[in-house]
């Protein structure tokens, strides 16, 4: 492997450093009397005491070492330390607690220090960084990603991290939780798979008819342009005129606020990324081969469904893509409008000045629009033509 | 047989074809020659009927074209193009095999054919057939349209500029292999360049187009010899027509051959039966000999030709 002939590697060095400073130099976790109060801080060797801060450091220095020269072999053990890091990483958190919990206050919780997100992420930095160096198959970089969502899955579990607090705030609305879940996937994705099929007829008559091109996508960037939030309070008042002349809208749950006007919005703004890049797509296919096709003998039908079409999917699903990651993200303001989802956690927790409880909203939106971001990244990637 | 009966073609006011009357018969390459814009594609695919003409008559077989079902018309008809329109989401195998599998054959049938013509064409069967398109060179890629056009064993060929984007080696390689390619087939060809050499070498008659109009339709011996106007006469070139003429017949035509052929000892520049009066010429040249031995394609000594035979052979 030419990997080996390279010059040194700077990044990891320098990422692992950066993450030497953080955890020494700010709070690895909080204790907090209860959930509102913002509690005292701890650093790695106050959290966990010299074996934590001994087991960390060194773990630092190797992968120091290990990227000054970076041979195949020592790219496969940099791989596999730094992945065994990331999983075991909440473990620190499970010595914090057993270490400074108080014992007898009920309400006493711990929660995420500063120090704590930064080692993660430098982490995680030198982990892509690595996997991107050694030109990881997609196979090995989702094995690795797995392997971490599952470790974190299970630690947080665990009975010793039952007192962090995010895992309070978890087990105080478990069903709200997975109710959220649900809201916040049904609206987003059947917002793009709305949108999708719309955008789908939408650029086949642009394709059609040249007249249409322009009233058509003009139309479409400018509902992007509205900021969502106007958006969202613009559909309120037809909504609710509409459901109140017609009561049998009310018992559909279409009313002025909740899911139908977050719905109405969502569509409206994944018209433009999903048209433009079908229309794109689709007149992009090089001009010969739909000659050479039309001259072999296919019909318009045959043409479409086995070149246009074809050639076309990569471009139309990276239309998704970002629909989707948009959608995911929107979908969290649309609680504002009453339209459930992880969104109703952020804004109840900036309202109670609980972080946790935002944190307990917008990390599973973070994670959602990630999956969804790898999902259909890999679906562009095997359908492009090699 | 291909008949064209006053064929108009106008794009708005510019007439691109201007009433043409031509027939191709069965078995013959016809040359469509010009410069650019002269006409020679959309002559070309108004007879796959790519293009709607505006006025005039298409036959095929004595069939008016505009009676058959567009795509069955197309099915039977091969067609290669300049750049290659190759699917790039297919592979090789899959390319070549699309023609057999808009006409529904078996897989297997499908199959030995692929192979057969990325045999025929040069190309390695087991190698070739599972690359992208985007893996070929431009010989390769242009292979490869060539037999996919010939895939579905269509009675008539079209070809617009096909070697037109090749560099000068590969096209001479991939002239030579039309060539044996039509000597085995014998499909009726319409070929479409702007290279005169190109059509002079592949034709059995040359049309030379310009401005929508066929100037002269004539064997390339008769374009040569008696060009129609002073617009073929220079399309020709004055300066070495006598070359080119010399270029249209080989040397198994004019040599004195020997009784019996021998095997003698390989020698390095030989002169084989099927080269032209023109590479002939050019070796005397060179070696500064009036008489040298000629060898057949299995490399036996057949005869021999002198110089007055060729100069006789190609006046
Ligand atoms: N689709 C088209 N629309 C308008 N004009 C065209 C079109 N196709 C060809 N033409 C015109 O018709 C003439 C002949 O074109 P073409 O047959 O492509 O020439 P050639 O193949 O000999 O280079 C040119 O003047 C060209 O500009
Ligand atoms: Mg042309």
């Amino acid at each position: 492997m030419p990997v080996s002939t390279k010059p040194p590697n700077r990044v990891i060095p320098v990422l692992a450093l950066a993450a030497f400073a953080c955890t020494w130099l700010l709070d690895l976790g909080v204790v907090q009397p209860n959930r509102i109060v913002s509690g005292t801080g701890y650093g790695l060797y106050a959290a966990t005491g010299w074996f934590g801060a001994v087991v960390v450091s060194s773990l630092l220095a190797v992968v120091i070492v290990l990227a000054t020269k970076l041979t195949p072999k020592r790219f496969g053990a940099l791989i596999l330390l730094l992945t065994t890091a990331l999983m075991a990483q909440p473990l620190l958190l499970e010595v914090f607690a057993l270490r400074k919990l108080p014992e007898d206050s009920a309400y006493a919780r711990i929660g995420l220090g500063a120090g704590f997100w930064c080692l993660a992420f430098f982490l995680a930095l030198m982990l892509l960084e690595t996997l991107g160096r050694f030109k990881a198959s997609r196979r090995l970089q989702f094995s690795v990603v797995l392997l971490v969502v599952v470790s974190w899955w299970f630690c947080a579990s665990r009975e010793g991290l039952s007192s962090l607090s995010l895992i309070r705030e978890y087990a105080n609305r478990a069903d709200q939780f997975s109710q959220a879940l649900t809201t916040h996937l049904s609206l987003s994705l059947g917002a793009v798979a709305i949108s999708a099929v719309l955008a789908f007829g939408l650029a086949l008559a642009m394709v059609r008819r040249e007249r249409l091109r322009r009233p058509l996508l003009g139309l479409v960037s400018f509902m992007q342009t509205i900021p969502s939030l106007a958006l969202f309070g613009l559909l309120i008042a037809p909504l609710g005129a509409l459901s109140a002349a017609y009561p049998f809208l009310q018992t559909l749950g279409i009313r002025g606020i909740g899911w139908a006007p977050a719905m109405l919005a969502l569509i409206a703004y994944s018209l433009l990324p999903m048209v433009r890049n079908t229309y794109v797509a689709l007149m992009e296919v090089p001009e010969p081969v739909v000659d050479a096709g039309r001259g072999m003998g296919m019909n318009e039908r045959q043409i479409f469904f086995k070149v246009k079409l074809p050639l076309a999917l990569p471009v139309i699903i990276e239309g998704v893509r970002i629909t989707t990651i948009q959608a995911i993200g929107l979908t969290a303001v649309a609680a504002l409008i009453g339209a459930g989802g992880f969104g109703t956690f952020i804004f109840q927790g900036l309202g109670q000045a609980a972080m946790d409880l935002v944190l307990l909203g917008a990390l599973p939106t973070v994670f959602l629009a990630l999956a969804a971001d790898a999902i259909l990244s890999a679906l562009k990637f095997q359908r492009a033509p090699r | 047989m291909i008949e064209l009966k006053g064929v108009t073609r106008r794009f708005g006011d510019a007439v691109a074809v201007d009433n043409i009357d031509l027939t191709i018969e069965t078995g013959e390459v016809c040359v469509l020659v010009g410069s650019s814009g002269c006409g020679k594609s959309t002559t070309l695919r108004m007879i796959n009927r790519l293009l709607p003409r505006t006025s005039g008559e298409i036959l095929v077989d004595g069939e008016d074209i505009n009676n058959a079902d567009p795509e069955a018309l197309r099915l039977n008809m091969g067609y290669a193009i300049q750049s290659t329109g190759l699917f790039p989401h297919w592979t090789v195998a899959r390319n070549i095999g699309v023609v057999p599998d808009l006409l529904k054959w078996p897989a297997r049938k499908r199959d030995e054919r692929v192979s057969e013509l990325l045999t025929l064409l040069g190309l390695d069967p087991a190698a070739d057939a599972i690359k992208y398109p985007h893996q070929l060179s431009g010989g390769q890629a242009q292979r490869v349209g060539v037999a996919r056009a010939l895939a579905g064993d269509p009675n008539i060929l079209l070809m617009d500029e096909p070697f037109g984007a090749l560099d000068a080696i590969t096209r001479e390689n991939l002239q030579q292999e039309m060539l044996r390619i039509q000597r085995q087939l014998n499909k009726t060809t319409v070929f479409v360049t702007h290279d005169i050499d190109e059509a002079l070498k592949l034709a059995t008659r040359i049309a030379v187009m310009d401005q929508g109009r066929i100037i002269q339709h004539d064997t390339p011996e008769a374009i040569l010899r008696r060009p129609a106007s002073a617009f073929v006469e220079n399309l020709i070139g004055k300066g070495d027509r006598g070359l080119k003429l010399l270029g249209l017949r080989t040397v198994g035509d004019v040599m004195a051959r020997h009784a019996l052929p021998s095997q003698p000892e390989p020698l390095a520049e030989v002169l084989k039966e099927t080269d032209s009066l023109r590479i002939a010429l050019s070796i005397m040249v060179w070696q500064n000999s009036g008489e040298l031995p000629v060898f057949s394609e299995a490399g036996e000594a057949v005869g021999t030709v002198t110089r007055e035979q060729l100069l006789q052979g190609g006046a």
